[in-house]
């Protein structure tokens, strides 16, 4: 088909999703839209599912065993070495070849052959009787709204695996764009005031997201302080706001002139465009992390009456809010420190628990609430860890890293729900069932969100195969 | 290009005369898929299974498609057999094609020709100097080249632009920052005015930054102070480059040393700074990334090769195979790299050189099957090498035997010097500590306490009450009740009562306090420092949080905090416990005590220019009983940064501890004097020194090291400091000691389980020479690419367009330029001249072309109409300045600018003034304004980008240094009294052209409307303000 019609197709489908309200094209990068250069259209390339993504990222290592894939068989051998029971196998070395490791002789990311039992109880939940942990008896109560994928794998044993999981390539790889930066290049705006690729919480390994789709597709770093939400987000020292009114119009009238001076420049349009929107966006930012409107029942939804789980509750109510006026992909990292506090070699007890403590609440608030408000038909929420936690122990009380096999779960924006696709071993060892890699979970955003990774290549910069994965069509309603 | 002509009229007669039609759909439908899908393993740079797709004749006769191989092959299930193999399989509308094709008869279009030979693409042909177009003799050789496109597309050129707007856009570009206006009011003829621009320093450093892109500059970066990339110092190699480019070395010259000034000039820090260029790439945790990240960008910076394409099997497009990448990791193999000691600073903390060298000369390289690093070939073996395809002019190898200072640097005198004197103000301090220490034990007896009176008290407030003249109170929860100050709400906002007077740079502060409650972190303590908006401030407090109590210093930039670990003493703060803090602060050095027990001695990063005190607590309640602040005695020495915290110890232990100290520092005296002597007598076989009696020495020093450790452990660490004690005791007797000689520098560990005491002090003696083979080879007269690459990241950055798009491939994926005799024409200048950068510089500026206008206004419709993108450079091309050079700009205008050149590169704090390429830039640190405006990606950045976001536009508007700035320009004007007047300068300050008078109208009119409500100097900042924010600010016109 020739690009033009199938423009005009997607132009003819986004107006009867009209709901979408899409304001207008890929105006992260306003010259792109000018049409200074080549780049996508902004439009999706067939109607999309989705509109946005709540992409949770639990950063240093969530146990799966302990979440989302409870493995009883973990309590039948625990003190046991695996080579004595039937699973052996597991540790066949065929099985690890494609382990790439970062930090050769490093202590952790080795294999653990002692069965280290369940730290915590499991239940089945809804309709679907998916089983859940304990630790996450809130999320646990949307499991109908779920697709659990119970079958990924990443081949990075450290914790570079965060960079693998968001842009599909190992850290000894050289850096490509992240999820979020394809999304952002390849979709337009449909908010001009808000920035579209949100980050909240702290990054470690890859502070960079466009790499060589340009810094313009960088996620913006945000904060939930109406005061100070964004870098320059407001004057850094006090300028009413009438003089400052007042500065921008005087700006724009001057570019206009020199616009007759220096006619059929594109840039300057864009630029003229783009002072337009940055003073809407200084009031339009604060104006969303500001809770005031909330109702104290939604405040108490995301746990914000609770100091534990008010930090992350704050950031994904921020979250509603940005989705709800129009900010594509919002990435929210939970987990402080350069592994990021998951990471549980030790106290894994101890620390899991604490820590999913902070998150179940708000998360499963963010589900209700934006079920609530009609809005999870069109928002994927992704929760996901770079990988999970050995089945062996290590030390007294702790796991250790584990790429053969772990969990996510994706929401929302027409995945399906009650679904627990793919499966490990009875040890929780290997993907064993429909293993999915990293980029799976790409491909299957891009798809609901109407794109085709392949017609976003970049020339010079060949993807592989393994680069784009293949959407996952069993969680597609 | 006439080959190429040739063929398409070839092509085009003979579908003309026969079976157009029919082959029609192979040329459209079939040819481009076998060209992107089959031609890399059948065509002209490979014919795997002697098969050639690249003409349908040869499909036809291969016999694939009568056999059904070719579609059995391209339809298979089976990845083992299926084509393209390891690739994703053609689409179905493509074997749909392909077999309609065959349906069809499989019409072959007459005339087609195979693919041209891999080895005769364009850019892999010698340089050769084509001759002038007729009549361009005189004038500007890229004048004769353009005008002849612009001849035969019919072409009308814009004319010269206006004379300010030339002198803003030649100063930008060669020296990053806009001309003043007596600099643009100059009567000095244009040419002259290129020539002075091009020997200022300042060249130097715009040029500098460009080039610091593609050889991918990078401050090290880590985890805490791990080192995991590139190299400490490293701003060496900056230094260097600025240098270079202003005493335009040539550019041959510059890559020689790069990659290989350890063999060119082994002795030479000047020229060893060069290979910092390696020492970049340096990656902790894994040899093969570190060596694949050298090979990639030294190929693609020098010779426009993506070499990494064939890394895994051979590249799919240039006639590069994978051996050729292991030839080419083959030379780099033997590296390593190391600090030099430099002059005058012992201490590789605080400085040294970061360079490379061959450590392991007999390194062997392997070739990784499919590049993974698990299953080298044990097949084939690998020699150092350049790409056979260039290998015709490679110099032969020749191994460089090193001077004593480059294999054994602890032998450089400066290096036994620099030790030798600070082991010598080691004792020195000693000696003055003990003897204070002896006093003080005399006079403890004497009195118990005495004031120093008559001291200049600059800040007391015992808070009986409230005193606004001398505090600002802010947030919630503060009272005052008999004497005391209290928090009563604990809060994570900013609560503090900060001080309306400002402190001393250099003072001493003592605060009395308890903390009585809180939430999380109960931090309570103090700033200082505090700037007025009271975005940046150091701080130091007592946290009382459960998980890890502590007294911590800590900074705030631009309302940024950070907690360095250096700055941390864990201790057990208690809730309703009396606590005296003692800050005491001297430059950048601070120390700390609480009650009376020595803490923390840290090295503040900077000084910010507020002076304010502020008293708080954060997520904790508080009561202070008093506050003081005085001015820092001379007299008081303070602790250097890194004195380990002070155990309390009574006045004799103190005394014996002063002693073991004077024993350690004597001994240390005299373990680097026998070492230097040791090493001359084993090394060089001179003098009498002994290797026995230095490593006697040692171990008696380790002993009395190991003394200082029992008088100094903590409760708990006694046992452990005994235990080590006893056997540093145990060693003196052994006879087969040996000494660790001088050394003069600091290998970067190779592995992360390595340990820099197990490295060797000296150096293998010999160098292998593959390097500076390599580098001759790069620089050679026949090299076909190194110069075209050069030219093309030149011309880019004087007119905004490359001349070949892909400036980091000139492979066969780069088709021939359009303006590919000018390129070649400048790349000959290039080499002829010297490899004279300033020379093409002046080419390029003082051309008719570079100096056209930019504007469209009155071009020829005609000629708009057919080269809208400016292919031809009928006109300028604006661009968007660099982000450095838009800061530097900002704040140069506003008379600013630190222009001191070089040294240790600072943080990119908006208070800081220096130019930005001074900035430290790394993963962690990058300047938050410049990373708005696409600041260089250290990972690859070969040309920079220009986005534009609203971002940018609230940096500048909303930044503390552009609102700083336009008060200090508008100081620069604020005497002219007449409105329209101060618009007019300050447009022409700012702009560098006279505004219209609609422009003019606009600024009076906004002066006008803010008059009712702001002062005069107010309004006319915010003139300032927005004339910064304009789009010609940033635009290079």
């Amino acid at each position: 088909m020739n690009p033009e019609a199938s423009q005009s197709l997607a132009r003819r489908q986004m107006l009867r999703y009209g709901g979408f309200g899409l304001g207008s094209i890929a105006l992260q990068n306003l010259l792109q839209a000018e049409g200074g250069v080549g780049g996508p259209s902004g439009y999706p390339h067939a109607p999309p599912k989705a509109k946005s993504v709540i992409w949770l990222f639990m950063r240093g290592g969530l146990s799966h065993m302990e979440s989302f894939d409870p493995k009883p068989a973990l309590n039948q051998y625990q003190g046991k070495s695996i080579d004595e029971t039937p699973y052996a196998d597991v540790l066949n070395p065929d099985r690890f070849k494609d382990l790439r490791v970062v930090v050769v002789n490093d202590a952790n990311g080795k294999q653990r052959t002692k069965i280290y039992p369940l730290q915590v109880g499991a239940k089945r939940y809804g309709q679907s009787g998916a089983e859940v942990s304990d630790w996450f008896p809130h999320i646990g109560s949307c499991v109908d709204d779920l697709s659990i994928i119970r079958s990924m794998w990443t081949t990075d044993n450290n914790h570079g695996a965060q960079v693998q999981f968001h842009s599909g390539r190992h850290m000894l790889d050289p850096r490509v764009p992240t999820i979020g930066a394809w999304i952002h290049y390849g979709l337009g705006s449909l908010n001009d005031s808000l920035p579209q690729f949100i980050t909240m919480g702290s990054r470690f390994f890859d502070v960079r997201d466009g790499h060589y789709l340009g810094p313009a597709h960088d996620a913006v770093s945000l904060k939930v302080d109406p005061e100070n939400p964004l870098a320059f987000a407001k004057p850094e020292e006090a300028i009413a706001e009438r003089d400052q009114r007042l500065g921008f119009g005087l700006v724009n009238r001057l570019n206009r002139l020199t616009a007759e001076k220096f006619p059929h420049d594109p840039v300057l349009e864009a630029r003229i465009k783009s002072y337009e929107l940055a003073y809407r966006m200084q009031t339009a930012v604060p104006e969303v992390i500001n809770f005031d409107g909330e109702s104290e029942a939604t405040k108490k939804l995301y746990g914000l009456d609770q100091k534990e789980t008010k930090p992350f509750g704050e950031q994904l109510l921020a979250a509603r809010r940005f989705v709800e006026k129009g900010t594509r992909f919002i990435q929210i990292m939970h987990g402080t420190g350069a592994a990021g506090s998951w990471d549980q070699h030790s106290k894994l007890k101890e620390k899991h628990s604490e820590l999913s403590m902070q998150v179940d609440r708000p998360v499963a608030g963010l589900l209700k609430d934006l079920k609530q408000r009609g809005l999870l038909d069109e928002t994927i929420v992704v929760f996901a860890t770079e990988f999970g936690r050995s089945p062996g122990s290590q030390g007294s009380d702790g796991r250790d890293h584990h790429p053969f096999g772990f969990s996510v779960w994706m929401a929302g924006g027409g995945i399906k729900g009650g679904v627990v696709h793919g499966a490990t071993d009875e040890l929780g060892f290997h993907a064993t069932e429909d293993p999915h890699y990293v980029t799976d979970v790409h491909a299957t955003i891009m798809k609901q969100l109407g794109l085709d990774a392949r017609r976003l290549e970049v020339p010079g910069h060949k993807r592989l195969d393994m680069d784009f994965g293949e959407p996952i069509k069993e969680i597609i309603a | 290009m006439n080959s190429v002509l040739i063929v398409l009229t070839a092509l085009i007669f003979s579908m003309a005369e026969s079976n157009a039609a029919e082959a029609e759909d192979y040329l459209k439908e079939i040819k481009p898929v076998l060209q992107k899908r089959c031609y890399a393993c059948h065509g002209a740079l490979k014919q795997e299974k002697n098969l050639r797709l690249d003409t349908a004749r040869q499909i036809i006769d291969s016999g694939i498609i009568e056999s059904g191989e070719l579609l059995k092959r391209l339809t298979s299930t089976d990845p083992e057999t299926r084509m393209p193999q390891e690739a994703e399989a053609l689409h179905a509308e493509e074997i749909e094609a392909i077999r309609s094709w065959i349906k069809n008869g499989m019409p072959a279009p007459v005339g087609e020709l195979p693919e041209d030979d891999p080895a005769s693409h364009w850019a892999f042909q010698r340089i050769e100097k084509p001759s002038l177009p007729p009549g361009g003799g005189a004038g500007n050789p890229i004048d004769a080249f353009l005008a002849v496109k612009h001849g035969e597309m019919g072409l009308k050129t814009q004319g010269e632009a206006e004379r300010s707007l030339l002198l803003r856009r030649l100063y930008l570009d060669l020296t990053g920052l806009p001309p003043t206006k007596e600099q643009l009011t100059t009567s000095t003829p244009f040419e002259s005015i290129v020539q002075e621009l091009l020997a200022s320093p300042q060249y130097g450093e715009r040029w500098g930054r460009h080039w610091m892109d593609i050889w991918r500059y990078s401050d090290w970066y880590g985890l805490g102070k791990q080192l995991r990339n590139s190299q400490k110092h490293l701003w060496h190699w900056r230094d260097w480059i600025v240098n270079s480019l202003n005493t335009d070395k040539g550019y041959d010259r510059m890559i020689m040393e790069m990659i290989a000034g350890d063999e060119l000039e082994p002795e030479n820090p000047e020229v060893l700074a060069a290979t910092g260029f390696l020492a970049r790439n340096y990656y902790l945790f894994n040899r093969t990334t570190w060596l694949d990240d050298t090979i990639e960008h030294t190929s693609k910076a020098f010779l426009g090769l993506t070499m990494n394409c064939a890394k895994c099997h051979d590249h799919k497009y240039d006639p590069i195979e994978q051996t050729d990448y292991y030839r080419l990791r083959a030379i780099f193999e033997p590296h390593q790299v190391r600090l030099d000691a430099i002059a005058g600073e012992p201490d590789f903390e605080k400085n040294g050189l970061p360079r490379a060298f061959d450590d392991h000369p007999e390194a062997e390289t392997q070739l990784h099957i499919r590049g993974n690093p698990a299953t080298p070939d044990s097949e084939i073996k690998i020699t150092a090498g350049v790409p056979i395809l260039f290998a015709g002019f490679a110099p032969a190898t020749k191994p460089v035997e090193l001077p004593p200072y480059a294999w054994a640097p602890g032998t450089r005198e400066y290096v036994q010097r620099d030790q030798l004197a600070a082991a010598k103000a080691n004792l020195e301090g000693a000696k003055k500590a003990l003897a204070k220490t002896q006093e003080k034990v005399a006079n403890a007896a004497k009195s118990s306490e005495q004031t120093a009176g008559g001291e200049a008290i600059t800040l007391k407030d015992t808070f009986d009450r409230k005193q606004p003249d001398l505090w600002t109170i802010s947030g919630t929860g503060w009272t005052y009740n008999k004497g005391i100050l209290i928090q009563t709400v604990p809060s994570q906002d900013k609560q503090f009562v900060r001080s309306k007077k400002s402190h001393p740079s250099d003072f001493d502060l003592t605060v009395d306090f308890r903390t009585t409650g809180g939430d999380n972190y109960k931090s309570v303590g103090i700033r200082f420092d505090v700037s007025d908006e009271g975005r940046s401030a150091h701080t130091v407090y007592a946290s009382a949080h459960e998980a890890g109590p502590k007294v911590q210093i800590s900074h705030t930039i631009d309302s940024k905090s950070s907690y360095p670990g250096g700055g941390k003493s864990a201790q057990p703060i208690r809730i309703n416990e009396d606590y005296q803090l003692h800050v005491q602060v001297r430059g950048t050095l601070i120390n700390v005590s609480l009650n009376g027990k020595f803490l923390l001695a840290y090295d503040l990063p900077n000084r910010n220019p507020g002076r304010l005190i502020e008293l708080f607590a954060f997520d904790a309640t508080a009561e202070f009983d008093s506050i003081e602040v005085v001015p820092l005695a001379p007299e008081i020495t303070l602790k250097e940064s890194g004195t380990p915290a002070q155990k309390t110890l009574d006045p004799m232990e103190e005394l014996k501890l002063s002693r073991a100290r004077l024993e350690e520092a004597e001994l240390g005296v005299r373990v680097v004097e026998a070492r230097i002597l040791a090493d001359k007598a084993t090394l060089f076989g001179e003098g009498n020194g002994s290797p026995e009696e230095a490593a006697r020495l040692e171990l008696e020093h380790a002993v009395a090291l190991a003394s200082i450790g029992v008088l100094t452990a903590e409760a708990g660490k006694l046992e452990a400091a005994g235990k080590t004690l006893k056997s540093a005791e145990k060693a003196i007797g052994k006879s087969d000691a040996k000494y660790s000689p001088v050394r003069g520098s600091f290998k970067a560990l190779e592995t992360p389980e390595h340990k820099e005491p197990d490295y060797a002090a000296t150096y293998a003696k010999t160098s292998t020479g593959r390097r500076l083979a390599f580098a001759q080879w790069i620089t050679s007269r026949d090299n076909p690419l190194t110069a075209r690459v050069a030219v093309n990241h030149l011309w880019l950055r004087h007119f905004g367009e490359p001349l070949v798009e892909t400036v980091f491939d000139f492979g066969r994926q780069a088709p021939l330029p359009e303006h590919a005799a000018l390129l070649d024409y400048l790349a000959v200048e290039l080499i002829d001249s010297g490899w004279s950068m300033k020379h093409l510089h002046e080419l390029m500026v003082t051309s008719a072309a570079w100096r056209r206008s930019s504007s469209n206004l009155d071009a020829d419709p005609d000629t708009r109409e057919k080269d809208t993108g400016n292919q031809f450079y009928w006109r300028m091309n604006p661009r968007r300045m660099e982000s450095e050079v838009i800061r530097d700009s900002l704040t140069h205008l506003a008379g600013e600018l630190d222009l001191t050149m070089g040294g240790p590169s600072v943080s990119p704090s908006q208070n800081t003034r220096r130019r930005s390429i001074y900035f430290k830039h790394s993963r962690d640190e990058k300047g938050q304004l410049l990373s708005r405006f696409d600041d260089a990606d250290i990972l690859a950045c070969y040309r920079r980008s220009e986005s534009i976001v609203p971002q940018q536009a609230l940096a500048l508007s909303n930044s503390s240094i552009s609102i700083f700035m336009s008060k200090r320009v508008y100081t620069l004007f604020y005497e002219e009294e007449v409105e329209r007047k101060f618009a007019e300068q300050v447009f022409e300050h700012i702009l560098c052209r006279k505004p219209t008078s609609p422009e003019l109208d606009a600024c009076e009119d906004f002066l006008e409307d803010l008059k009712s409500e702001s002062t005069q100097a107010d309004s006319r900042i915010r003139l300032v303000h927005s004339l910064f924010n304009h789009n010609d600010f940033i635009t290079i016109r």
